[in-house]
């Protein structure tokens, strides 16, 4: 491989081809140390000859990883629908401001008394998260999603453990995240499965005959991830509650909400927020996200060290000293640059921007759902949140090439069964949950439901365009049943996975 | 006409025109299923909304109040530390094409990213010298607590013996993450005068069958293991060795896996990655094939496309938590592909020799800063095992009160280590990177001597 003059499909060429032996490590010298005599003491243990890395120039090093951005889509490209993933704009100005050297240079293990401005800004974000859900107190250690789950969940266990109540049992409806079972099982919970209605609401009647002395709570996500607000909530939080539960809310969903309804006025006990989604912050490809964790008032004993909050006397400071709490959930204080960007949205928006945006999300939504309704008809024959789903069942094509086709006309598929974060049970197994989110303007709405018109056509006029798309990428259609090898070292016996 | 709050970009006529296809008069009335009782009445209490400069201004504000590695010399490390990141891994890292991606679940429009995540796979195996590494996991504390649960289901055995001397952050963790899930952790101690396992202790925790060994090199006293020794000890009672490391040693000091350790797992952030006040950071893992199946999180692979071409994607997904749920090796879904593209150019960057050298020229400072604070009355070296590029040295003198001169002297000297060791009274942990220049050592261990006669 001649490095730099591969002008095409950087992503067949790994940094091992580009690496030309004695490239790379310019600049690292420093006038007074030589960098190759090892101190004396530790000679004897740093006996490593080799590691094997690639060497590349600088500049091999920013062409091909510019080439290969060029061969990935993000937001930044196209509209994004990717049912309950809520890819909208990522401000650019929150970027800049989360790198200001006062944060991106300052050492996690410094005294507590030289990052004022963090625990102001943590503080002030712990309020306005505080304002938006209705909650008392936050943390914002969690990593991501599943981590503010695990918190969640850990603090619910601490909460029975002080009532002395053994309490085992987890009610997850059958369509809610994968992440919200599994975070379940880490915290040592058995889940069990309640089912939807065939409205597509939680079947109240099948929870009220699974509570007993054993449900330490329920995780619901609403609207659900069926794009739909379940109206039963009071009722659901009450039968909870009187059955000494608690009731968690998986706050993926969230971006349908801010300023028209709280998850606390709705009778949740515990909830995390996905900033990543509903707040803005970019999904990097995979994260890093954050996942700040907020509870009522009783739970606040609870909440992972370090807490940040203000003192009587008004000081903010971080404390460890809580003999209540569940423990720690990672290292430090959490994802310190993504919660600024958070905050920076926030303050942006201000409360009648915030309410707009979860208004203009569920009216993009409805409005992709009236316009394709002839074609792809609402799975559930009512309005929807944030993100609705449609069924491809009329189509006479399977709906996975026809998402695929939509790759060509550049827009990104929206949610499928098996195809992302979101479980649907085989009921809904034609279904596709598109969210356009709210910063898709009309034009570019008219455009999406012009690009999902123009493949249906093609059923019937261009068949095989459908079922071998995406035509306009690099590489042709990847299909699940082809065999996989996994990219390591020394992968000299064929693995066994598929793709899935 | 005032312009659309925030990020809104549906307009007054956009919105009717809207309504009027859905066929409702209002936001309101499109919204009429939620029941009114919980619909909110009052705006939500936040600040008034900001322009870009008030913005700027006010996180400038915030952000001058800190403390930070330009304002003060920093040799603070603990499982982070800072060395240098090159321009090239921000402007990289900053392309909005990978910023503004979701998890390549689409392989077709993401082939870019998955070349990243597969070459971050091998560039980390290389340095770990182990085959198989996920997409990453939060950070080094969560990579051990969920390299710790897949030793314990490959296993089935739910007892884990835990060395003494791994960051104490990263046990508090792992503590949480086992906390119900009926495992016992035994902590063994250390050789009071090296600063490594006590071999002795771990002879008799061995005694009884054990998911794993869980050893730290360099450990948290910054001393370098014998990994050989506790990784053969560990295999001989048929325990998996699952070891934690500093990836940037690496570039020196033999891996874990040439050791034959089963898991290795690693804080990230010293790959490219900034301080950032401690996240988002990274967790690697790595390990052998036959327990690829128990790792957690996000694997690329090659496979073919429908013109039998090769291509890359996401596989063995039948791990994974939208897949299998409660049965799930773990529920991580957003990990930090973000970091796995710094840390792959960062070391793209390095390559062989510059990994070596910022790894050597991190251990020659270090040393270097370790002999001139020996000569200080009063200062000895905490443990007698070899160190990489951060040490630990006893005092006569109050740690807080040493920290607090030198800060106002512009130096964030060390970590103070007194409050939670059993060994001695006062202790500071010290880290010195490549970034360190040798007037600025001198200058600080002069600074340190004159401080200690200060307040001795």
């Amino acid at each position: 491989m001649t490095p730099g003059i591969t002008l095409k499909s950087a992503r067949r060429v790994s940094v091992f081809d580009l690496s030309q032996p004695g490239m790379g490590g310019s600049g690292i010298t420093d006038p007074d140390f030589d960098g190759e005599t090892l101190p004396t003491e530790l000679a004897p243990v740093a006996t490593r000859a080799k590691t094997g890395l690639p060497e590349l120039s600088e500049i091999d090093v920013v062409r091909h990883f510019t080439r290969l951005s060029q061969d990935t889509f993000g937001v930044d490209l196209g509209p994004y629908p990717l049912g309950s993933c809520t890819m909208k704009y990522n401000p650019k100005r929150n970027d800049t401001l989360a790198e200001l050297p006062g944060f991106a240079h300052v050492h996690p293990a410094q005294p507590a008394d030289s990052m004022p401005g963090l625990w102001t800004l943590f503080h002030q974000l712990q309020n306005h998260l505080a304002a938006i859900t209705g909650m008392d107190a936050f943390t914002l250690q969690p990593a991501a999603g599943a981590h503010g789950e695990l918190t969640g969940l850990l603090i619910i266990r601490r909460h029975f453990e002080s009532l002395k109540q053994n309490r085992s049992v987890i009610l997850i409806p059958d369509s809610a995240h994968g992440t919200n079972p599994a975070s379940a099982a880490m915290s040592g919970y058995i889940c069990k499965i309640i089912p939807t209605t065939t409205e597509g609401t939680l079947d109240v009647g099948a929870m009220r005959e699974m509570l007993n002395d054993d449900v330490a709570g329920l995780m619901m996500t609403n609207p659900s991830t069926l794009g739909l607000f379940d109206p039963n909530i009071a009722e659901i939080a009450a039968a909870l509650h009187e059955n000494g539960s608690l009731l968690y809310y998986d706050g993926a969903n969230l971006n349908a909400l801010m300023g028209l309804v709280r998850p606390g006025d709705m009778g949740f006990d515990v909830i995390h927020i996905n900033t990543h989604k509903t707040l803005s912050t970019p999904h990097g490809g995979g994260g890093p996200g954050a996942g700040p964790c907020g509870v009522k008032a009783f739970l606040e004993p609870y909440l992972p060290i370090p807490v940040i909050t203000q003192d009587d006397d008004g000081e903010i400071k971080a404390q460890f000293d809580r003999p209540l709490s569940v423990g720690r959930m990672k290292s430090y204080f959490g994802h310190v640059t993504i919660l600024i960007k958070a905050y920076c949205y926030i303050l942006s928006n201000g409360a009648e921007g915030l309410r707009t945006v979860s208004e203009n999300a569920v009216l993009s939504a409805n409005y992709i759902q009236s316009s394709l309704a002839d074609l792809l008809p609402p799975v559930f024959q009512q309005r929807c949140m944030h993100e609705c789903l449609l069924s491809g069942g009329d189509l006479d094509v399977d709906p996975f090439d026809f998402v695929k086709r939509l790759i060509d006309f550049g827009v990104h598929p929206p949610t499928l069964v098996g195809a992302g974060c979101v479980h649907f049970s085989d009921d809904y197994d034609a279904a596709m949950l598109i969210e356009p989110t709210e910063t898709e303007s009309l034009a570019v709405l008219d455009d999406m439901i012009a690009q999902f018109r123009k493949v249906a056509r093609e059923v019937e006029l261009a068949r095989y365009m459908i079922e071998t798309a995406p035509h306009t990428t690099d590489v042709a259609k990847i299909i699940t049943d082809e065999p996989a090898f996994l990219s390591m070292l020394e992968a000299d016996k064929p693995s066994s996975a598929k793709t899935s | 006409m005032s312009p659309l709050p925030g990020y809104n970009v549906l307009r007054e006529q956009d919105r009717s025109h809207m309504l009027d296809k859905i066929g409702v008069d209002s936001i309101d009335h499109l919204l009429d299923f939620i029941p009114t009782d919980l619909r909110l009445q009052n705006p939500l209490d936040l600040p008034d909304p900001m322009s870009e400069w008030q913005l700027t201004r006010h996180l400038k504000e915030l952000a001058a109040q800190n403390e930070n590695t330009d304002s003060h010399v920093c040799f603070l490390g603990g499982s982070v530390y800072d060395h240098h990141v090159p321009e090239v891994v921000n402007y990289i890292a900053s392309r909005g094409e990978f910023l503004t991606a979701y998890t390549p679940y689409q392989p077709e429009i993401s082939q870019g990213l998955l070349r990243v995540l597969s070459d971050f796979q091998l560039v980390v195996g290389r340095l770990f010298d182990i085959p198989v590494v996920n997409c990453s996991v939060y950070d080094g504390a969560t990579a051990l607590a969920e390299s710790a649960w897949m030793a314990i289901s490959a296993s089935s055995i739910h007892r884990l013996i835990v060395s003494d001397n791994i960051w104490p952050e990263h046990l508090a963790v792992l503590q949480v993450y086992m906390a119900n899930r009926k495992v016992e952790i035994e902590l063994i101690g250390h050789d009071a005068h090296s600063g490594k396992i006590d071999q002795a202790d771990l002879d008799i925790a061995l005694q009884q069958p054990a998911a794993a060994v869980i050893a730290q090199s360099p450990n948290c006293f910054g001393i370098v293991e014998d990994l050989k020794e506790v990784i053969h000890n560990a295999h001989q009672h048929e325990a998996l060795a699952v070891i934690g490391c500093y990836p940037t040693s690496l570039g020196i000091i033999e891996a874990p896996g040439t050791h034959g350790a089963d898991i290795v797992y690693a804080e990230g952030q010293s790959l490219g990655l900034s301080l950032a006040a401690g996240g988002p950071t990274m967790g690697m893992i790595g390990t052998r094939e036959s327990l690829t199946d128990y790792l957690p999180g996000r694997l690329v692979g090659e496979t073919k496309d429908i013109k039998g071409e090769s291509a890359l994607a996401l596989i063995k997904q039948e791990r994974e938590q939208h897949v299998r749920r409660d049965k799930a090796t773990s529920h991580i879904c957003s990990n930090q592909a973000l970091m796995a593209l710094r840390s792959l150019v960062y070391l793209s960057l390095m390559g062989e020799n510059g990994l070596r050298r910022v790894a050597t020229l991190s251990a020659q400072k270090a040393h270097h800063l370790c002999a001139e604070l020996e000569r200080i009355p009063g200062i000895s070296r905490s443990y007698q095992g070899p160190f990489f590029n951060e040490f630990c040295l006893d005092l006569t003198v109050n740690t807080a009160t040493l920290l607090d001169k030198l800060r106002q002297q512009g130096f964030h000297a060390g970590i103070n280590c007194s409050a939670n060791n059993k060994d001695a009274q006062q202790r500071i942990l010290i880290a010195v990177t490549e970034t360190q220049s040798l007037a600025t050592l001198d200058h600080f261990a002069t600074a340190f001597a004159q401080t200690i006669d200060q307040i001795s």
